[in-house]
């Protein structure tokens, strides 16, 4: 369980997180949406440790880890694996090295039973043709794809955590990384999708949290979330009815 | 930019320079991340180094020919370009060339992986990205820039005796056993400390650059500016200090 108890967090003079208390239960499936700057990349940035609140606390099952050393984090950060906005492969190494990195660094296998579980984890985004090709080669679709095969190698994650999967993507290529995460998360696990298209996080997510000022002015189901009357909130969902006039 | 801002800073430079070195003592060891990164950093700029040094070195010697003519001491051209290029000279164009091409490009790999969150892929991961990404750039330039640094001073030399020769008209037999003259433990020996301390330098300051990139293409700019900039003068700062500690140790005079 993820729990955040008053949380602030800023850069400089700007405060990004005000007072932020949220619980995320094991096995949600959860969307948190907002427009640019409300914090939305902060919350997952900060559930795995990698920037620290400058007030708050925030518990990994029952655990405050803003006080843990980097060492320390390892060991909760293994519970999630991440998927950054656009992907963050490292673009020097090749899909197959890339989705290797974390075998290659903890799991001790032998390089054929590497080459077959990099294979197999391909084969589950459908990209494994790509695997010899460098990151610069691939779509941005098959980037996002093979993100969510390496974040996938790193252990049995029980959270996946999605930054902007679908940003920059054409409607096919976000429907078909929305249905992937929706088919990953029938094993079981959990996943926190952080995006700002009401459409996308539709397709994923059971719970959504909506952010504006540094807190959670929405946290309902898909029917409140269409049924709110909340202006900003009404900007977004829009967008879902949003048709031309005729003739135009 | 506030004093309390600049110690912080200095703090975290001198955090990653401690971390970086440490981790050439600490498992794991990334092997071939330091031989890609010596094989960028050496291989890659021999060339460069190669020119430049050969340049500067015919450089020299033609300024030094025409002012020992007015002295008519023009024989001497062996020993003082020697002198120049093996304790001051060599060592110092290898450091600038190799923060130009080195350096910058340290700053802004690291810069662009800080923006496009591979860095923060690194932490997820459990990789310590000090040990990952500094300590193999901080073991290359270590190994790199000194052996840079012989190869220039050769080529230097080579230049200088290419125009006491052919421009100035001198023996190249009386050249090269002015230069062998000068080939001292002395001589040597300041020659021989200064790339590795410019080497930490540059690794370290183009590292810390790189990892402090903030922002898209500005900060990128930013930051790789700031790499080279820094470098050049901790290069020319750290090379008076070492010529001041190493004439003292070594029983000079000034």
């Amino acid at each position: 369980m993820i729990r955040f108890e008053k949380v602030t967090f800023g850069y400089n003079t700007r405060r990004i997180l005000n007072e932020l208390s949220l619980t995320i239960e094991d096995g949600e499936k959860m969307a948190i949406l907002g427009g640019s700057g409300e914090g939305k990349t902060t919350i997952l940035k900060l559930i795995v440790g990698l920037i620290r609140p400058d007030s708050g606390a925030i518990l990994i099952d029952g655990e405050d880890i803003t006080g843990k050393s980097e060492d320390e984090l390892n060991d909760i950060r293994r519970k999630f694996s991440i998927v950054f906005q656009q992907g963050a492969l490292f673009d020097s190494l090749s899909v197959k090295e890339n989705v290797a990195f974390c075998l290659r660094e903890y799991a001790h296998m032998t390089e054929a039973q590497i080459d077959e579980k990099v294979r197999e984890l391909l084969r589950l985004v459908d990209v494994e043709p790509a695997i010899s090709l460098m990151p610069d080669e691939l779509s941005g679709g098959m980037h996002r794809r093979v993100a969510i095969a390496r974040a996938l190698a790193v252990a049995k994650p029980k959270m996946m955590l999605y930054d902007e999967a679908t940003a920059g993507l054409d409607p096919v290529n976000s429907d078909n990384i929305c249905r992937l995460i929706v088919e990953l998360s029938k094993t079981g696990m959990g996943h926190i999708m952080v995006t700002h298209k009401v459409v996308d996080a539709l397709k994923v997510a059971e719970r959504f949290v909506f952010l504006e000022g540094g807190k959670p002015i929405f946290d309902g189901n898909a029917d409140a979330l269409l049924q709110s009357t909340h202006p900003h909130i009404m900007v977004f969902v829009d967008e879902l009815r949003y048709r031309p006039a005729a003739g135009s | 930019m506030n004093i309390r801002q600049i110690i912080s800073d200095l703090q975290d430079y001198y955090w990653l320079a401690y971390q970086g070195f440490l981790g050439m003592f600490r498992r794991p060891f990334y092997w071939q991340d330091t031989v890609e990164q010596m094989d960028y950093a050496g291989a890659g700029s021999f060339f460069i180094m190669g020119l430049v040094s050969l340049f500067v070195g015919m450089a020299l010697s033609l300024q030094l020919a025409a002012e020992l003519a007015v002295l008519g001491l023009k024989m001497y051209i062996g020993k003082v370009v020697g002198i120049t290029i093996i304790r001051e000279v060599g060592p110092v164009t290898a450091a600038l060339v190799f923060t130009g091409r080195v350096g910058a490009g340290m700053a802004s790999e690291l810069g662009s992986m800080m923006i496009g969150n591979q860095v923060d892929s690194l932490r997820v991961f459990g990789v310590d990205p000090i040990k990952k990404l500094v300590t193999p750039r901080l073991i290359a330039s270590l190994l790199m820039l000194p052996a840079l640094t012989i190869l220039g001073d050769a080529l230097a030399l080579f230049g200088a005796w290419y125009i006491a020769v052919y421009v100035s008209n001198q023996s190249g037999y009386v050249f090269w056993s002015s230069v062998r003259g000068v080939l001292d433990f002395q001589n040597v020996f300041s020659g021989a400390v200064k790339p590795f301390m410019f080497g930490f330098l540059i690794a370290t300051i183009s590292c810390y650059a790189g990892f402090t990139t903030r922002g898209g293409a500005t900060g990128l700019r930013t930051s790789t500016t700031n790499a080279v900039v820094s470098s050049i003068i901790m290069i020319i700062i750290s090379d008076f200090v070492l010529t001041r500690i190493l004439l003292y140790v070594l029983g000079y005079k000034t």
